[in-house]
């Protein structure tokens, strides 16, 4: 492959330098640098080489590939998205079967200690990783052979990072995220179900310009992105604050906009940028849409019940458990007064007795 | 799992298991111990202890008029944060949504501001109860262990709901945790403490106010 | 019951403090008769308490000393634990986590002057409580486990309490004596005794203290017995009401003085029984008696002031007008305990005395301090005159000179606090104004 610059690239396109140093500025603001760290961001890039990514898949549903590939119109950040080098994926390249292990095993080779390893999907653990295989090995296999040789590891998606939707109870392929698994290499979790892709392409923008990953919080997401909850950026805050809430979907409340924290919305506990960012370039994002926030991009979200319990509920006993802990409070307490009885009953006949036997006379 | 997981569910589960379950525990260990059949003519008699029973529960409310003075402050400041609990409790949104989710029941909440003015006496209220128990004589000889552990049970949740409503500090998921943790403390304590005269007032008045009323004395 | 002419007998050695019995087996009948008081009603009344503090400010003693010991709950602690030990609903959970700690008899001693020296089982406290505990009513059942233990006070409430039960009469006074007494006061007081009628339609009883040192009250009875012309008798074999054994807290002792009476009014197929002007009397013969005998009584018992009352409501009574102001003590047994106060107040009414109320006076009043068996107890004498500035300055309120009362033990309080204090107020018997002032009836003889 030729090894043109970054720079060059976009210029064959017709991208103007001034378009690059404006795309470097709006980099620099979505990763929370400072606005000189444009300029930087723009030289290093125009110098960039391309970036190979190896990417491989666990127990994935492909929702983080559809979204990051998907858009409506080419934009200037799919067009960097074309310039790495993504030599392997397996369900956008060409290449099956033997042909396709082949360039897997040939571009880790090639690119060995630099090559960046992303992964979408969760890890199978479970009986050797069984439950999940490509090509007659284990993806466990393939994960541990290839992320010894990686610069870096991406970890796409709720999946890839927390283990995700497999890992809902019971799970029963053992599914688990990356990080359980891999802990020598740096890693970046980039959770959501699927994520924002404009978060993915500001982590490649900052390793392309800085040869490093961006500043990770201690679930090694990255903080620009992620170090905030969805409640604080939320369009519909002031309905929060007023204590204006949706009590259904359809009722007054719910087609004024007011807040969906009755319905379920976990937006508080959950950190993401979709009340910034949004989805599909900026246009919306579940709660605009009037669906409280489903917590997708936090460990275990499948598994913390209801989406629908507001998070001042939670999972209290149902009234068949309240009467057998009354039943069994009643036992106890009918228990302890027998027993007090028994004792009573036994002083009171003692004293009796002695009143009879011992009436007239002293002590 | 983590600590609001942990809160909203085995915590909450188990802590309304233990409050039902232990005051049905000592109701019932106390009503079932054998009851002595009073033989004496009642001046007041038929259905008269039972209207002495409820009507004592209402009237105990108010002490006789020869105590107000002295019974002004602590009667004033029970009645300041007993009431301004249950404004808390059930004026309070994110409760009216508990209590919702939990039986069906539903009402308009009060305004967020009101609550918060309502939690912030309440929680001076309870300090200066506190820092009472701890000076004045006969308070100070009374209490026991039961005593403080009930006050400082029953502060927590009002402050940690203060900080909570106010996201004042650290993240939403580990104020709202520990919250929810309070008030599971405060339920798990409840059934074996003095804060189960939730219960015994209405049960001590009525005793009292069913004998006072067969004797036709003062209630 | 009553031994005839028995020569008085010592006081028992568990009444006396001294060192017969061992430890263990005083706690262990303390502790046994604890146990036997643990009802429903009293287990309720225990687990209610807040530690609130407030009965304090309702009890004499408390109000008077500042001392926070005198706090109505704090007198029955040792009660309260027994209870959580033996007989609460948590009693296993608590012994198992050694949160229930035996009571000790250094415990039972600590607690002898509060549970008897500063309670006059007045009732004061019961009427604060926020949540209804009757707390008057656990330190007469508390006095039980005391007593058990041998841990009433032996100088002289525990001297008497003994005699009372030896010989049926806290002075020990036999039947023959009293009957010798009556038919003498008959003839001092120029009225006509009925004594040890076979059948009688009412028989008044008489306080021990009153037989020591008012025995015009009994000339007083008689005369207005007399005069309201009912059939009526005295019974030597049941005439002492005072009942000291329960405020010493022995439940012997206590049923032996009732059966007694009970036989008696029985025994002459008595309407109505008359307790003396008395306090805790009438609370055990009213309230108790049928529960002691385990019967119901087939006899009206009336306090004095409730019989005079009803016999001015019927006309059977009639008295003069006394152009006098005064004031009334309610006797805390039968005015709060017992909601007999309009009984007094209709007498004084008929009477046409100005009667000034005392401020706190009525169903509310303060306690004398002299109830409960606190004036039997010797050194209880300086508590019990810190606890009688309350009933001066109530008194000195009404601005009269006089006060009357329906009570020996509040009459025996008042006068000696009296003069203790130089107060120049006189105090009066209910009962003995009535009989100075009855007014001539023509009867119509059958």
């Amino acid at each position: 492959m030729p090894e043109r610059m970054l720079g060059e690239e976009l210029a064959l396109h017709k991208i103007s330098r001034r378009k690059l140093l404006k795309f470097a500025t709006a980099m620099a603001a979505s990763l929370a640098l400072h606005p000189s760290m444009a300029a930087a961001i723009a030289e290093n890039l125009a110098k960039a080489r391309r970036q190979s990514v190896i990417w491989i898949s666990g127990q994935e549903c492909t929702g983080c590939l559809e979204t990051i590939t998907r858009s409506a119109s080419p934009t200037l950040e799919s067009l960097i998205f074309d310039f790495i080098s993504l030599d392997y994926q397996s369900v956008l390249m060409a290449a099956a079967g033997e042909a396709a292990d082949r360039t897997l095993r040939e571009a880790a080779a090639a690119n060995k200690g630099n090559y960046l390893l992303a992964i979408d999907g969760s890890l199978s653990i479970k009986d050797g990783g069984v439950y999940s295989m490509t090509g007659g090995r284990s993806d466990l296999q393939i994960l541990r052979e290839f992320a010894g040789n990686a610069k870096a590891i991406l970890a796409i998606g709720t999946c890839a990072a927390y283990g995700g939707i497999p890992k809902a109870a019971p799970n029963p392929t053992g599914a688990a995220g990356i990080e359980d698994v891999i802990g020598d290499k740096p890693i970046v979790n980039i959770p959501g179900c699927p994520p924002i892709p404009e978060v993915l392409t500001g982590v490649l923008v900052n390793f392309l310009s800085f040869g490093r990953l961006p500043d990770l919080d201690e679930q090694k997401r990255p903080l620009a992105y992620f170090g905030t909850t969805i409640h604080d950026q939320c369009y519909r805050r002031p309905f929060y604050d007023q204590g204006k809430f949706a009590k259904s979907f359809d009722d007054e409340g719910a087609r004024q906009g007011w807040c969906l924290f009755e319905l379920g919305c976990k937006g508080p506990i959950t950190q993401n940028a979709c009340a910034s960012l949004k989805w599909n370039g900026g246009t919306s994002f579940p709660i605009q849409s009037g669906h409280g926030c489903l917590g997708c991009a936090e460990p275990d979200f499948w598994d913390k019940g209801s989406f629908y319990t507001s998070l001042a509920g939670g999972q209290g006993p149902g009234w068949k458990d309240i009467a057998i802990a009354s039943g069994a409070g009643l036992a106890a307490g009918t228990a302890a007064a027998i027993a007090a009885r028994r004792s009573r009953s036994a002083i009171d006949q003692s004293i009796e007795h002695e009143r009879k036997t011992k009436s007239g006379t002293e002590t | 799992m983590t600590l609001l997981d942990f809160a909203r569910g085995p915590a909450l589960y188990w802590s309304v298991l233990i409050l039902i379950g232990g005051l049905v525990w000592r109701l019932s260990g106390v009503l079932f111990l054998p009851f002595q059949r009073n033989l004496a003519t009642p001046r007041g008699g038929g259905i008269e202890p039972v209207y002495g029973a409820i009507s004592t529960i209402f009237s105990r409310m108010l002490p006789h008029r020869e105590f107000w003075h002295r019974t002004a402050v602590g009667g004033m400041l029970g009645y300041a944060f007993h009431i301004g609990l249950l404004v808390i409790v059930v004026g309070g949104a994110a409760h009216v949504a508990v209590i919702k989710s939990a039986t069906g029941l539903s009402w308009t909440p009060l305004p967020k501001g009101i609550i918060a003015l309502v939690s912030g006496m309440t929680f001076t209220v309870l300090i200066i109860v506190l820092i009472r128990r701890l000076m004045h004589p006969v308070l100070r000889l009374l209490s026991n262990f039961d005593d403080y552990a009930s006050l400082v049970l029953t502060i927590f949740p009002v402050l940690t709901g203060i900080l909570l409503a106010g996201e004042t500090f650290g993240s939403f998921g580990l104020l709202l945790a520990i919250h929810i943790l309070s008030v599971t403390a405060l339920m798990i304590w409840l059934p074996f403490g003095k804060l189960a005269h939730t219960v015994f007032v209405f049960f001590g008045r009525g005793a009292l106010g069913a004998n006072f009323a067969r004797k036709g004395a003062a209630k | 019951m009553s031994a005839p002419d028995a020569t008085p007998k010592r006081a028992s050695h568990r009444l006396a403090e001294t060192a017969h019995q061992n430890d263990s087996a005083r706690v262990k009948a303390g502790m046994r008769a604890f146990i036997s008081d643990f009802g429903p009603t009293a287990a309720i009344f225990m687990e209610a308490c807040v530690h609130c503090g407030q009965c304090a400010e309702a009890c004499q003693f408390y109000v008077e000393t500042g001392d926070p010991r005198y706090t109505p709950i704090h007198k029955i602690e040792p009660f309260k634990q027994a209870y959580e030990r033996e007989a609460g609903p948590f009693a296993l959970l608590f012994r198992a986590l050694g949160l229930a700690p035996r009571v000790t008899l250094e415990e039972l001693n600590q607690w002898q002057d509060l549970l008897y020296d500063s309670c006059n089982m007045c009732g004061r406290c019961s009427l604060i409580c926020p949540m209804g505990i009757d707390i008057a009513d656990l330190v007469e059942k508390a006095r039980h486990g005391m007593f058990e233990a041998g841990l009433v006070p032996p100088d002289y409430l525990g001297a008497i309490a003994e005699k009372e039960r030896s010989t049926g009469s806290p002075f020990e006074i036999t039947q023959e004596h009293f009957r010798q007494t009556l038919l003498e006061i008959g003839k001092k007081y120029g009225v006509e005794m009925h004594v040890d009628e076979e059948k009688a339609d009412v028989v008044p009883t008489v306080s021990s203290i009153d037989i020591k040192m008012f025995p015009a009250s009994m000339a007083a009875m008689a005369r207005v017995l007399n005069h309201i012309g009912v059939s009526w008798s005295f019974r030597t074999d049941g005439f002492d009401a005072d009942n000291v054994s329960l405020v010493a807290g022995d439940r012997k002792g206590q049923r032996a003085v009732t059966e007694a009476i009970v036989a008696a009014a029985i025994h002459c197929k008595a309407k109505t029984l008359i307790m003396p002007e008395c306090g805790h009397s009438y609370t055990e013969m009213r309230w108790e008696a049928a529960n002691s005998v385990g019967k119901r009584l087939p006899f009206r018992v009336l306090h004095i002031s409730e019989y005079l009352a009803e016999c001015i409501s019927d006309g059977s009574l009639k008295v003069n007008r006394v152009s006098q102001s005064c004031t009334f003590n309610d006797p805390c047994q039968i005015s709060r305990r017992s909601g007999a106060s309009a009984a007094p107040r209709a007498v004084l009414s008929a009477l046409g005395a100005d009667l000034r109320e005392m401020p706190d006076g009525g169903d509310m009043n303060w306690c004398c301090g002299g109830g409960g068996g606190v004036a039997l107890i010797g050194r209880a004498q300086a508590l019990r005159d810190k606890a009688f500035q309350i009933k001066m300055r109530q008194v000195e309120a009404t601005g009269a000179d006089t006060v009357y009362v329906s009570c020996s033990g509040c009459r025996q309080t008042l006068e000696h606090g009296g003069k203790k204090f130089q107060w120049n107020k006189t105090v009066g018997s209910l009962l003995e104004l009535v009989s100075d002032n009855l007014a001539t009836i023509e009867r119509v003889l059958p």
